[in-house]
């Protein structure tokens, strides 16, 4: 990560707030130990009233703090393996289609393709029913839909790159195809790609508070859109309890593009130089 | 419009495999799926005995395999047939028919508004990048964009058509009204205000962000520095110069975005209680109805074939440099 | 001026504006003599003769109606199209009376030959209930256009028939449906009855509309002229559109429980909780008795004790919903008993008794896993079973929860076994016999839904079921069924947490609303708007 990607005050923003969710994330089994889910009090006490409840209770006498901590750790981790699982598919079918092109890389491209004329949504809604919601399940249905993107990219950077001069070098001096690849192509095909982890790490925390809100979110564990999903019907009565996970949402899709972008800039400053 | 129809066509034959592959793999995640038609049938009525369950599984053909019925279903779907809907109990083309235009109307005013908006905002904020008003506006759509769409048209909801009354709460259009021509469409209109507001509202950020950046960097570039050089009004410059080039991204992203809009009018189909295409394909998971899904999936794919069709002939329009091919091989 | 002009214009449409937000919400409903309802879900089939469930009484019994309806006085019952009915000594005919002068809407003439077509050809095949509950009726004559005499191989009470009514026997048009392929007929989408509606028209995902019957056997009914559903599938939205004044009606809970109590105060609104007396849903808890731990009485009794149904009824239905003693409902006016084996929420004695059935705490302080399937129905069957994985955890038994559709779940459940707690929301029908005694029956082949899929299996409570089914004897009935009562409460094949019905919201100028104890399912001939 370049420094200069901190010269702007966003990114310093989203940096700060990312790692103090980051920390909180981490830290929850200490800052609120035991189970989130559990009916530690009296159903719907108020935000500030209570010492024990600093920030109330859900309806059904959930610590609303225990919630928004612990739905830090399962929102961020669902977030980060989804960018793990979909950069790490998108750059294998990627970095193979475009190195070995011919048929593989029509068939591997006519597959991302496919992918990508089904409305994302759609397909990890039906992947989500269909397998039950599990962590694993989310994170796979919600990868479904963001693999694509990386897969493209890094084909083009690959196809780019493939006809560069260092390559052609390399080949003549007769370096394994295997050994290039790895050495030469993939370390300069993957910043580009890596730039896209921040939409694709935004997109999937947004994206399981929808699954939560149509009824799909893994009842075994507490996420920031669960909270929201069932906090909606309450919007009117107790609006606290869908507005604070919902802030809680926000700042960390905002702290993510924030710093997201600042990177993907820099990074494109230093590929133009 | 048939030069848009031929490029959809020849794309969509040119595309009979990724179409295979797409309906293949959809047709075996529901089929992985716990339960079948007859199970969603029995959820819905309360219940029923093996006997019957037996019955009806025959004679939904359900006793087949698995293959046999993906190549029925295939085999009609070749003829153009979309086939019958075991949730529903009817011919799945005219249940298209009926939810199509609803999304359509939703996705296209929505993908229109958040464009203009968003290039129009866009081309404000990048006219000094890093002014205050860049900041504002940059800023403003993404905490909007950071929102939980379902959350969003909620609040809106409540704000505009329950406390002040201007606005229905939900549907597509007053309920058996009876009306007709432009009051019709004026009704529908009045509906559409609130979801396609929330979507817009949404998807801004992408426009106005990609506008935003493509701008700065089109200011950067010689022929501008040219422009301005040969004492070019700053307007002028502005619109014609750096606006004009810096749209050809966006209007990229609009075809990328496509799908994307499709997926996301789900969620709001649900809150305002649209009976459009994204219903429909939850229903036809929950109903575990293999024609049906198929069928949706398979029109919202030819949806966005279409519309990256539509986006290429207008890249050329603006881009005469860029001619638009049958079946265009990325880069 | 120009200037004036526009702000001539400017302040009229803003008086407009302020004109209709003043509008009260009765002005814009009564305008038209249309009903709006929120109606949550479609059902998957309309047709009330084939599918006696819930979802499609809402709808359908407004068009097509049964022989006989639910009412809260005398004898529980309210003719329709029977005006009459007995049963033989030897408990193998009823005979039925029917009523004169009652014409389909196509104009044809009720007759006999409708019933004996609708009972010998749509009840006893096709009917998810019908195909047990009249499995020996063998025959149906008519000595007359007025007279249907069923004839059934065994004896059956005729107490069980008259509870069966409401919900097994709604008529349709022989004339419609004989020779045709009766699942797929038509009709089945565009219904014929004889009800004070006549089916107007379906656009699926939007609406239903139903318009008045003018020509209805009960003269000056009905009062409504139209009554719409409107889908909303999001409950947040049926409250929203109550309150904009969009829809007069909620039933079956479309409101969410803890939106009530606001929207009951919301001028123009109120909060019904009569008539659903006889759509007792009963929260219960399936076992699988297959499983090691669950096999044990012992077990099942410390479950029982480890969970607090008064905080059920409190926090989970708020309070509209009552703590159950057993299998039968306590607001069940007939077979209900108090007499039997209660299971107080007490901690300590559940760790106790899993202790002594040889579950001690192991070194992670768990003493063993469960799998649990909430039925995904409800939002509280959902809640419940969030909350019982937490009583659970209290007593030291790790359940995790598997969330799946409704389709994916019955298979889970009941084809498949694959659960060892399952939460259902069962319906008792004013009858133990018509489907709640299959909760607990041995014997059901797997893929029979809402019935005992847990393996359990015991010879006294099989025998007793069996014998209540052909006592002829109302009062023997009701003690066999009090027996029954306190065998599962002994046994516990499963638990009975709480037992609930729905409310309804409803726009303060509707009338005639509640006046049956079957009411959101009834035919709403008397329903108007003040």
């Amino acid at each position: 990560m370049s420094t200069s990607a901190f010269h702007r005050p966003e990114a310093r923003i989203g940096a700060a707030l990312l790692a103090a969710l980051g920390l909180l994330a981490l830290l929850a089994p200490v800052l609120s130990p035991g189970d989130p889910l559990a009916i530690s009090g009296l159903p719907l006490v108020l935000p500030f009233t209570e010492a024990l409840h600093p920030l109330g209770t859900d309806r059904l006498g959930r610590d609303l703090m225990a919630g928004l901590i612990h739905g830090a750790r399962i929102s961020m981790t669902v977030g980060l393996l989804v960018a793990l699982v979909a950069l790490t598919a998108g750059m294998l079918v990627g970095t193979l289609a475009g190195l070995i092109g011919g048929w593989t890389e029509a068939i591997l491209m006519r597959i991302v393709e496919a992918f990508q004329i089904v409305p994302g949504f759609l397909l990890a809604l039906a992947f989500v029913s269909v397998t039950g919601p599990r962590l694993s399940t989310v994170v796979v249905a919600i990868a479904l839909g963001a693999w694509t993107g990386p897969a493209r990219l890094a084909r083009a950077r690959v196809l780019v790159l493939r006809e560069s001069d260092f390559v052609a070098a390399a080949r003549v001096l007769g370096h394994h195809p295997l050994e290039i690849a790895l050495r030469q192509v993939l370390p300069l095909a993957l910043p580009p790609v890596l730039s896209l982890t921040a939409i694709i790490v935004a997109g999937a925390i947004l994206t399981e508070a929808a699954l939560s809100f149509l009824g799909l979110g893994n009842p075994n564990a507490v996420t920031w859109g669960a909270m929201i999903a069932e906090g909606r019907n309450q919007l009117r009565s107790a609006a606290w309890l869908s507005v604070l996970p919902g802030l809680a949402l926000l700042l960390t899709v905002v702290a993510i593009y924030l710093l997201g972008e600042a990177v993907a800039d820099s990074l494109g400053a230093r590929d133009r130089r | 419009m048939t030069a848009v129809l031929r490029l959809v066509i020849s794309r969509l034959i040119g595309g009979i495999p990724v179409l295979l592959i797409v309906l293949a793999g959809v047709f075996a995640l529901l089929e992985a799926a716990g339960g079948d038609a007859i199970d969603a049938y029995f959820a819905s009525i309360g219940g029923g005995d093996a006997a019957l369950a037996a019955q009806l599984r025959a004679e939904h053909g359900l006793d087949h395999s698995a293959l046999q019925r993906f190549l029925f279903l295939l085999g009609h779907l070749a003829q153009g047939d979309l086939g019958w809907s075991v949730a529903q109990g009817r011919p799945v083309a005219p249940l298209i028919a009926e939810r199509l235009p609803a999304t359509l109307a939703l996705m296209g005013s929505a993908t229109a508004f958040s464009f203009t908006l968003g290039s129009g905002l866009g081309i404000l904020a990048g006219r000094r990048p890093g002014s205050a008003l860049d900041r504002l506006l940059s800023g403003g759509a993404l905490l909007l964009h950071a929102v939980p769409g379902f959350w969003l048209g909620l609040v809106l909801s409540v704000v505009f058509a329950v406390k002040l009354r201007w606005l229905p709460v939900s549907g597509i259009e007053t309920i058996a009204s009876g009306k007709t021509g432009l009051a019709r469409v004026a009704d529908i209109a009045a509906h559409l205000v609130l979801p396609v507001a929330t979507l817009t509202l949404i998807y801004l950020a992408l426009f106005l962000r990609v506008m935003r950046g493509a701008m700065a960097e089109v200011w950067a570039q010689e022929f501008v520095l040219a422009a301005r050089a040969r004492g070019i009004a700053p307007r002028r410059i502005l619109l014609n110069h750096v606006a004009r080039t810096a749209v050809l991204p966006l209007v990229t992203l609009l075809g990328l975005q496509s799908a994307a809009m499709l997926g996301g009018s789900v969620v709001i189909e649900s809150v305002f209680g649209i009976a459009g295409f994204g219903r429909l394909a939850a229903e036809a998971v929950a109903g575990r109805d293999p024609a049906l899904l198929l069928a949706v999936i398979l029109v919202s794919a030819v949806l966005v074939v279409g519309c990256n069709s539509l986006v290429d002939l207008a890249y050329g329009l603006l881009d005469p440099r860029v001619r638009p091919v049958a079946h265009r091989r990325e880069v | 001026m120009p200037l004036s002009l526009t702000r001539r214009a400017l302040l009229l449409s803003s008086a407009a504006l302020l004109a209709m937000q003043a509008l009260p919400t009765s002005a814009r409903a009564a305008t038209s003599g249309r009903i709006t309802i929120a109606a949550d879900s479609e059902p998957a089939q309309l047709n009330p003769a084939i599918a006696a469930s819930n979802g499609t009484f809402f709808i359908a019994s407004k068009v097509i109606e049964p022989l006989a309806e639910a009412a809260y006085d005398g004898t529980g019952l309210r003719p329709l199209l029977a005006t009459g009915w007995e049963g033989s000594e030897d408990g193998l005919s009823v005979t039925f009376h029917l009523r004169d002068g009652v014409r389909w809407h196509d104009g044809k003439p009720f007759t006999s030959a409708d019933v004996a077509f609708s009972a010998l050809q749509v009840w006893k095949p096709m009917q998810n209930i019908g195909r047990t509950l009249l499995a020996n009726l063998t025959a149906v004559d008519t000595p007359d256009a007025k007279t249907a005499i069923f004839r059934f191989s065994k004896p059956t009470p005729l107490q069980l028939i008259e509870k069966a009514l409401p919900v097994v026997s709604s008529v349709l048009p022989k004339h419609v449906y004989e020779g045709t392929d009766i699942a797929r007929n038509p009709a089945n989408s565009a219904l014929i009855g004889t009800g004070p509606f006549v089916w107007g028209d379906y656009k699926p995902g939007q609406y239903y509309l139903l318009k008045r019957n003018p020509s209805y056997w009960q003269p000056d009914l009905p009062r409504a002229e139209e009554l719409v559903f409107t889908v909303l599938p999001d409950r947040a939205s049926a409250a929203s559109a109550l309150e904009a004044g969009d829809v007069q009606l909620a039933a079956f809970s479309a409101v969410p429980l803890v939106d009530l109590a606001r929207i009951g105060a919301v001028p123009g609104l109120a909060v019904i909780t009569k008539g659903y007396e006889a759509l007792t849903y009963q929260l219960i808890v399936e076992i699988n008795h297959r499983n090691e731990p669950l096999a044990n009485l012992k077990v099942r009794q410390a479950i029982a004790h480890a969970i607090d149904k008064k905080f059920v009824r409190d926090t989970i239905f708020l309070g509209h919903a009552t703590e159950a003693t057993g299998p039968v409902p306590t607001n069940d006016p007939t077979f209900y008993t108090s007499d039997v084996t209660p299971h107080a929420f007490d901690i300590e004695k559940a760790k106790a008794l899993l202790d002594e059935a040889g579950y001690p705490v192991g070194a992670d302080g768990k003493r063993f896993a469960l799998k649990l399937l909430p039925a995904p129905y409800f939002t509280e069957t959902r809640q419940f079973g969030d909350y019982l994985r937490q009583a659970l955890a209290a007593v030291g038994i790790e359940a995790t929860i598997v969330a799946q559709d409704a389709p994916g779940h019955l298979k889970a459940v009941y084809t498949d076994h694959d659960f060892d707690l399952a939460v259902a929301p069962p319906v008792f029908r004013a009858d133990p016999a018509i489907s709640t005694t299959n909760l607990v029956r041995s014997g059901l082949p797997a893929g029979v839904n809402f019935s005992n899929q847990g393996g359990y299996s015991n010879a006294e409570l099989d025998k007793l079921i069996d014998t209540a089914l052909t006592t002829l004897d109302p009062a023997k009935r009701v003690e066999l069924y009090h027996r029954f009562q306190q065998l599962v409460t002994q046994d516990l094949p499963l638990i009975n947490v709480v037992d609930w019905t729905f409310t309804s919201v409803a726009a303060t100028q509707l009338s005639g609303l509640a006046t049956n104890p079957r009411w959101a399912v009834s035919n709403w001939a008397e329903l108007a708007l003040a």
